[in-house]
């Protein structure tokens, strides 16, 4: 009797920890061991495409596999690695190796290996051997664009450009094959295979042409050789809205062909230096002192200049002690008795001078600020600089006065673009951007829509602005600009470089700003042309080069001359 | 005896329930090694029927033996208790013999035969349970002393000596509580018990200090997952095939942990796997055949007219029920890890085939039993 109670008592005691671990515990230990009976492999998501806001695609996808091995599950390692190479074209002795290591559970062999090869391989149907699509970009249009759209890595994430930017949007999610397997990594024959599929990313439309792009990148090319230039860089935006519709750097890179293995290229290359690069921007800075002075005119401040005054002829100011000089020596009748509009077209420095000084610190630093200037424009573009302004506090009247003509200022491209739009548009300032819409799931794509910053200046002065600026190119400095039959306005730079603190003898950023039609601006160009050799006044060097490239858009957009 | 025999209606049938349930336990346990070897065989033999048919033989061996001990007087057992001691130790001391001993996992415990192989160790507690029971039946009167069963106290620590040098910790304790257990039963006195029960109970911190691994593997009990991939790594892959087990199991068949995570899965282990497929209730059915196993060699034993057979019952019962125990508390992580096979189920032919000869043994002593209740019981009996 004390036996069986006895026994009776073990087995309870035993009942009792099976029932804790298998009913109790049961799930946590699941849990646990379902890593270990698991093996992955993922699906990868197809990354999103890029196209322009016109719907050509400009970033896309070629489908290519990633082909690796399970050494645990191969059967016949010499006969697996010689088939390997002989369909991928690799080295059989190194995929040997590869898949004769020992303690790993998965080896990959190739990546982005085109499909028909995998096909070829496929059909040697070899245990152990697994494919996953793992993509490869393809740029259609190879160099075009190349800074800003940037490039991927091997494993398809972006690594910089627009690429980096949008890549949360673009990457979407990989999704994975699941299998059970043995201990190590061999599938099991009743194998339950868990399919989550992959979500592919968004696909995202730019707001820039591919069509003006090309033109741009075209003619730009040509200048870069012509003028033998250190590089050359053209932005053209719609200053209606501020979306970029071409941006050109040159000389560029082959975005199918990224010179991945010298980085001092590849980082001098792929500089989007319009964005992250700044300069002395030169007399097409002027556009900004006369939108404040007519402004502050219209609003009846007695410090501006109405747009009949005539400055001084003198070819010099003299500011604490310092003598400013006009580009141009002043004689023969040349610079005298100007108004504003016959100050923008010979780009008489004295004059806006007289302006800066005129308005006083506070009054020039409230329309640089509201012209975006020492602030980023809030481009969808990592990396934007913010320029270069003096602390308003530190500013002299010698420094004042050359800020009138854009000396001792340093701005980046699309700053200068961005403000020199929102001068002749009406005065707004919008948020420049390269995000036109993003597909949404059935592929229609949701736009985004123009963000306005601020109201910067009047539509009367932006008016008179345009007018003047207009008439820079049908009689001033910008004359090669002037195409018959359209209305282009603009205004030409000619700065001189700065190397360690002192001028750079013979080294100049010649410039264009430049847009039509200049009484409704769909429009704007800003073409900086970096250390041409020669000529190098931005009239001659950079005016034409906005000329062609208005030229090719009235072609592409057919748009008719105005009667 | 021999009055009873003329009488054919009288004729002993014995206890035929538990041949039955033997039987079936074998068969079940062909079924569950199939199950949880077929990969591993498939993959380290190619055979996926590997394990299975070593088994089988085994268990057409077991068969027949158990046959010719169901028939075999068991009485006639009593005179080869010394034979039966000497061979074990024989077989002992051979496993030590270079090129007879076979090692495995670190252990000596084989003894290789051309492609056979027997585990010594297995047949000492069958042995030892035998000199047991003839010693103590002969000199039932002198149990209650010290000195009156320090012969099978002798001859239990040679044993557990020669099985701990292997070394092999689960039997050498499997013999030790076959000795308490004995001792106890051959109805010694409380005070003679508490002097064999002491130093026994000191023994075995002493041999886990005497072999630092034995400490690891406590250690690693306490906490598996301190150790995942080394000491707690067994323990932890026998959980997790139980947890998956759940209450119903996954199916026979299906266990996951078979796949090469589990090792031992066929043999030590092969509770896990029953526990994975067959689930928690599976298992309290499989336990009820045990406990009705143990049940009825007890009844057998109590049964038996006279101390050598309710004795060598006694002793066969706890050999099988003791394995089984500390078998199942291995599997459930309650005490650490040892190498001890499930009785009639775990792969190993040398333990399949002579628990069934003891299970036929069994059966004879109820036949035995079932004749003679005219005999007068040991005065030991009633205790």
């Amino acid at each position: 009797m004390s036996a069986s109670l006895a026994i009776a008592f073990i087995f309870c005691v035993i009942a009792g920890r099976f029932f804790y671990i298998q009913a109790i515990w049961g799930r946590e230990l699941v849990l646990k061991a379902t890593d270990q009976w698991n093996r992955e492999i993922p699906v990868i998501a197809s990354r999103g495409l890029i196209r322009d806001r016109n719907g050509s695609v400009i970033a896309g996808n070629e489908n290519t596999y990633s082909v690796f091995v399970r050494p645990n599950a191969v059967e016949d390692k010499n006969y697996c690695a010689a088939a390997i190479a002989g369909a991928l074209g690799l080295d059989g002795d190194a995929v040997f190796q590869k898949i004769s290591r020992k303690g790993v559970s998965e080896v990959t062999v190739a990546a982005h290996v085109a499909a028909g090869d995998v096909e070829k391989l496929v059909a040697c149907d070899i245990d152990g051997v697994y494919y996953a699509r793992d993509n490869t970009r393809l740029y259609p249009y190879g160099e075009a664009l190349c800074q800003v759209l940037g490039f991927t890595s091997t494993d398809g994430s972006g690594i910089s450009g627009l690429e980096k930017y949008y890549d949360a949007l673009l990457s979407g999610k990989n999704g994975e094959i699941m299998y059970t397997t043995d201990i190590v990594g061999v599938e099991t024959e009743n194998a339950a295979v868990v399919y989550a599929p992959a979500e592919d990313g968004s696909s995202v439309m730019l707001t820039v042409d591919a069509r003006i792009q090309l033109a741009a990148e075209q003619v730009m090319r040509e200048v870069y050789y012509s003028c033998g230039a250190k590089a050359v860089s053209c932005i053209v935006l719609d200053p209606q809205t501020f979306e970029i519709l071409a941006l050109v750097n040159y000389p560029s890179y082959d975005l199918n062909d990224v010179p991945k293995d010298d980085t001092d290229l590849l980082n001098a290359l792929s500089r989007n230096r319009l964005v992250v690069d700044i300069y002395e921007p030169g007399s097409t800075f002027k556009i900004i002192t006369a939108a404040a002075d007519i402004e502050e005119y219209l609003k009846g401040n007695s410090a501006a200049f109405s747009p009949e005054h005539i400055f001084n002829s003198s070819r010099t100011r003299s500011v604490d002690g310092t003598t400013i000089k006009c580009w141009s020596d002043h004689k023969n009748g040349k610079h005298s008795n100007q108004t504003l509009a016959a100050a923008l077209n010979n780009s008489c420095n004295p004059c806006f001078t007289d302006i800066a000084l005129s308005l006083g610190v506070d009054t020039f630093y409230g329309y640089l600020s509201a012209f975006g200037f020492g602030n980023v424009t809030g481009i969808d573009f990592s990396g934007e600089a913010v320029g270069m302004l003096l602390p308003q506090s530190m500013v002299r009247d010698c420094d004042l006065a050359r800020m009138g003509f854009g000396q001792t200022v340093a701005v980046t491209g699309l700053q200068l673009a961005c403000a020199a739009a929102a001068a002749v548009n009406g005065g707004n300032y919008y948020v420049p951007r390269l995000l036109k819409g993003v597909a949404g799931e059935d592929g229609v794509f949701e736009e985004v829509s123009p963000v306005l910053k601020s109201k910067v200046i009047s539509e009367e002065a932006s008016r008179m602005l345009a007018e003047m600026l207009e008439g820079v190119v049908t009689e001033g400095s910008g004359k090669n600009a002037y195409i018959e039959g359209y209305k282009v306005g603009g205004k030409t730079g000619t700065a001189q470089k700065y190397e360690d603190g002192k001028i750079a003898v013979g080294k100049y950023v010649s410039s264009f700003i430049g847009f039509f039609p200049s009484d409704a601006p769909e429009y704007l160009a800003l073409i900086t042309v970096d250390e041409p050799q020669g000529a190098y006044y931005g009239s001659t060097v950079a005016a034409p080069a906005a000329k062609s490239v208005f030229e090719s858009i009235i072609a592409l957009k057919n748009i008719r001359p105005y009667e | 005896m021999k009055a009873f025999k003329s009488v054919p209606a009288a004729r002993p049938r014995g206890d035929v329930p538990l041949l039955v349930c033997v039987c079936l336990m074998v068969c079940f346990g062909c079924l569950m090694i199939y199950s949880a070897s077929s990969y591993v065989g498939k993959v380290q033999y190619g055979d996926a029927f590997y394990f299975f048919k070593k088994q089988a033989l085994g268990a057409v061996a077991g068969g027949a033996l158990m046959a010719f001990f169901c028939f075999f007087p068991y009485r006639r057992l009593y005179r080869f208790r010394y034979v039966a001691v000497a061979a074990a130790v024989a077989l002992l001391a051979l496993v030590f013999v270079p090129g007879v001993g076979v090692t495995n996992y670190g252990a000596t415990r084989w003894i290789g035969l051309g492609p056979l192989t027997l585990q010594p160790s297995e047949v000492a507690k069958y042995a030892y349970a035998l000199f047991a029971a003839a010693y103590f039946s002969k000199n039932y009167r002198k149990v209650k002393s010290f000195s009156g069963v320090l012969p099978v106290l002798a001859v239990g620590a040679l044993f557990c000596l020669l099985v701990i040098l292997e070394p092999n910790m689960s039997i050498t304790m499997c013999i030790g509580m076959l000795m308490l257990a004995l001792v106890y039963l051959a109805g010694t006195g409380l005070k003679t018990f508490a002097l064999v029960l002491i130093p026994c109970a000191l023994a075995v911190p002493a041999l886990i200090i005497a072999e630092p691994y034995r400490l690891e593997r406590l250690s690693a009990f306490l906490d598996p997952w301190s150790s995942p991939l080394d000491e707690g790594y067994q323990l932890i892959q026998s959980l997790y095939a139980l947890g998956n087990g759940g209450l119903f199991g996954v199916g026979l068949f299906n266990s996951t942990q078979k796949y090469r995570f589990l090792p031992f899965a066929e043999s030590d282990f092969i509770l896990s796997v029953m526990g994975e497929e067959l689930g928690f209730f599976g298992l309290m059915v499989f336990f009820c055949g045990c406990a009705f196993i143990i049940w009825r060699g007890m009844r057998i034993a109590k049964n038996c007219g006279e101390p050598f057979g309710y004795l060598l019952a006694a002793g066969f019962t706890l050999v099988y029920g003791i394995q089984v125990v500390i078998n199942a508390l291995v599997v459930s992580g309650t005490i650490p890890p040892t190498g001890l096979p499930l009785p009639l189920i775990s792969s190993g032919n040398t333990s399949l085939i002579i628990t069934m000869a003891s299970m036929g043994v069994l059966y004879n002593i109820s036949r035995g039993s079932a004749v003679s209740t005219g005999l007068p019981r040991a005065p030991s009996f009633n205790k």
